[in-house]
């Protein structure tokens, strides 16, 4: 336990004008330390693979076809409702892929649950941080908005399976 | 120096009847809820008598969002978002403590390397959130450099937890059974810079604020609450700890292996505004006391694992989700349904304003039956009262910054 001193003034201090001149000196001291003030939105924000941004579908290899299967888990894993997904089913060897694949930006809060419950790496969060419109609507990403392709979100990928990277004494059960 | 003397008289039925400004019939004042020093959406009654102020009425709920409730609809995992946002300026915290509730509950066990990084968090969101408290209070009784100096310190640790989770605020970072990701270097030597460097900001804040005399006459005196009254209006943290009583819960109920570090618990010894806000300058360089002996175990443990290797409530790798059916399993188990045991459980953690606690009650379904949540904020406002009574108007401002509250845990 420590008693916090309490502070009786001194004359000095109750003078009051000799204690500005030296709050003063401390204020005016700031003048020559480094700018630390941002000039947004000139200068962007840093970004790097850590950033949690706004999710992001990722294409397959060719860059066409979605690795979603349209199973759901990211839709009943976000916390904010802002997922909607129709599945239908496809000729491909997945069998199943989104019909519609929509994210409301405008409810999302970059939490990440999504793109901890996808089990086919297919939505992860990209570094895209701005987002403004005129229209509500047009804020409602569908699948050509949200698409990108794997090599864009790849170090976000790997950052990813770098810290889910647990466990690695355990016996697996599998 | 005499401390200040106010005598309040009160005024004769004649001088109510005159047109005396001072004394005067009373007027109905509403300070808020958009007022800039009530610290968000509070709003207060007072009745005041020239300058005097009479029934002081704290009004809360304007930013009620009805976090209670929802915990129930939303279930165990995906509340955590919610607590981020109840006092947001420490959203790390609130993840803790919440997570510290439902572990307790199911009876999870964090690892080692899990609990010191959450020791870490936490004091670090608790420096945070002092900041604040001490930026915001100078700014509402006129030292505006002060602000500046407060938020440059808080800007560089939100630079460190933007580096570390991605998110200035709102990180949502913490899971059931320890964090989501572990504390890399690079985070650690921006940490460890920051933490070696903030003892000198600390003094230069004491330069411009403990011997200030405007800052001196305008707290010092004001707002004293004795320590039988703080504990009979359930104050915690700081403000209890201003009125003299040694209560904290990291040393009282320890939780996340807090007994087997070193600090001392800051007290006052008057209970007035000066107090306190010297008990919150001393544990801003406790904390920084705590964080650097977390980081040093940090440092011994490198390599531990952060989350704990619990099948039924922490989602498994995903390397593992992606090659064997068994995690594919339970990765639809847990995100769709997480279950935790039936019974409840209630965890307090000393968050900077005081008591944080989360009552939790499970039937064994997926769906919480309660979610209480003991915010200290609400116990704060409760006391306005108590002190601004038969006060000066302008002691008001003081009062408010020096209880030190977030609206959004107060009304949730
Ligand atoms: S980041 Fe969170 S809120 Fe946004 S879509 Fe994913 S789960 Fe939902
Ligand atoms: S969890 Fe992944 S695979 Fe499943 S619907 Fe969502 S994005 Fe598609």
């Amino acid at each position: 336990m420590v008693i916090v001193k309490r502070k009786e003034l001194s004359l000095m201090e109750r003078l009051f004008l000799p204690e500005i001149v030296r709050a003063l000196s401390h204020s005016f001291r700031a003048i020559f330390q480094p700018k630390i003030t941002r000039q947004y939105p000139e200068e962007g924000l840093p970004t790097n693979e850590v950033t949690r941004g706004q999710p992001r579908l990722t294409l397959l290899e060719d860059n066409e076809t979605l690795a979603c299967v349209s199973c759901g888990l990211c839709e009943v894993a976000c916390p904010a409702y802002a997922i909607t997904i129709d599945g239908q089913e496809t000729d491909r060897f997945i069998e199943r892929e989104p019909e519609r694949f929509e994210i409301d930006m405008l409810r999302c809060i970059l939490c990440g649950f999504c793109e901890e419950a996808c089990p086919k790496d297919a939505i992860f969060m990209s570094d895209e941080l701005e987002l403004a419109d005129f229209t509500r609507a047009a804020l409602v990403y569908d699948i050509d908005k949200l698409k990108r392709p794997k090599a864009a979100l790849q170090k976000r990928i790997d950052y990813f399976y770098k810290v889910n990277d647990r466990w690695r004494k355990s016996s697996s059960t599998s | 120096m005499s401390p200040q003397t106010f005598e309040y008289r009160p005024s004769t039925p004649e001088e109510i009847e005159s047109d005396d400004p001072v004394h005067g019939e009373l007027m109905h004042l509403s300070m808020g809820p958009q007022h800039p020093a009530t610290h968000g959406v509070l709003r207060i009654l007072i009745d005041l008598d020239g300058e005097t102020m009479h029934n002081v009425e704290p009004e809360v709920g304007y930013l009620h969002r009805g976090k209670e409730k929802t915990c129930e609809s939303l279930g165990w995992a995906k509340f955590f978002p919610h607590t981020d946002r109840l006092d947001y300026v420490q959203p790390l915290m609130n993840n803790i403590g919440y997570a510290l509730a439902l572990e307790k509950l199911a009876g999870i066990v964090v690892p080692e390397r899990g609990q010191i990084v959450r020791v870490l968090l936490m004091e670090v969101s608790r420096i945070a959130a002092h900041l604040i408290y001490l930026g915001t209070t100078a700014i509402d009784l006129g030292a505006v450099s002060m602000f500046f100096n407060c938020f440059k310190e808080r800007e560089k640790i939100y630079s460190i937890l933007d580096a570390y989770t991605g998110h200035r605020m709102n990180n949502t970072y913490v899971r059931i059974g320890g964090v989501f990701a572990d504390v890399d270097e690079g985070v650690e030597g921006m940490l460890r810079e920051f933490l070696e460097g903030f003892p000198a900001a600390v003094d230069g804040f004491e330069t411009m604020l403990t011997g200030n005399r405007i800052w001196y006459d305008r707290n010092r005196d004001v707002g004293i609450i004795t320590p039988d009254d703080a504990r009979a209006w359930a104050l915690t943290g700081p403000n209890l700890r201003g009125a003299g009583i040694a209560h904290d819960l990291r040393k009282a109920e320890p939780y996340s292996g807090y007994e087997d570090y070193d600090f001392e618990v800051a007290v006052g010894t008057v209970g007035d505004c000066y107090d306190r806000y010297l008990v919150r300058v001393e544990e801003m360089r406790q904390s920084t006391r705590i964080a650097m002996q977390a980081l040093d175990r940090l440092r011994e443990t490198r390599g531990g694992e952060v989350l704990t290797e619990d099948r039924r409530y922490v989602l498994p790798p995903k390397e593992k989700v992606m090659t064997s059916m068994e995690e594919l399993i339970f990765q639809f188990k847990i995100v769709t349904d997480l279950r935790l045991p039936k019974g409840e459980a209630y965890q307090g953690i000393e968050s900077s304003k005081g008591e944080l606690g989360f009552f939790v009650v499970s039937d064994g379904s997926s769906m919480p039956v309660r979610c209480h949540i003991r915010a200290p904020g609400l116990y704060n406002v409760q006391a306005i009262p108590l002190l601004a009574n038969r006060r000066l108007f302008s002691d008001m401002v003081a009062i408010i910054g020096s209880l030190d509250f977030v609206m959004g845990e107060v009304d949730r």
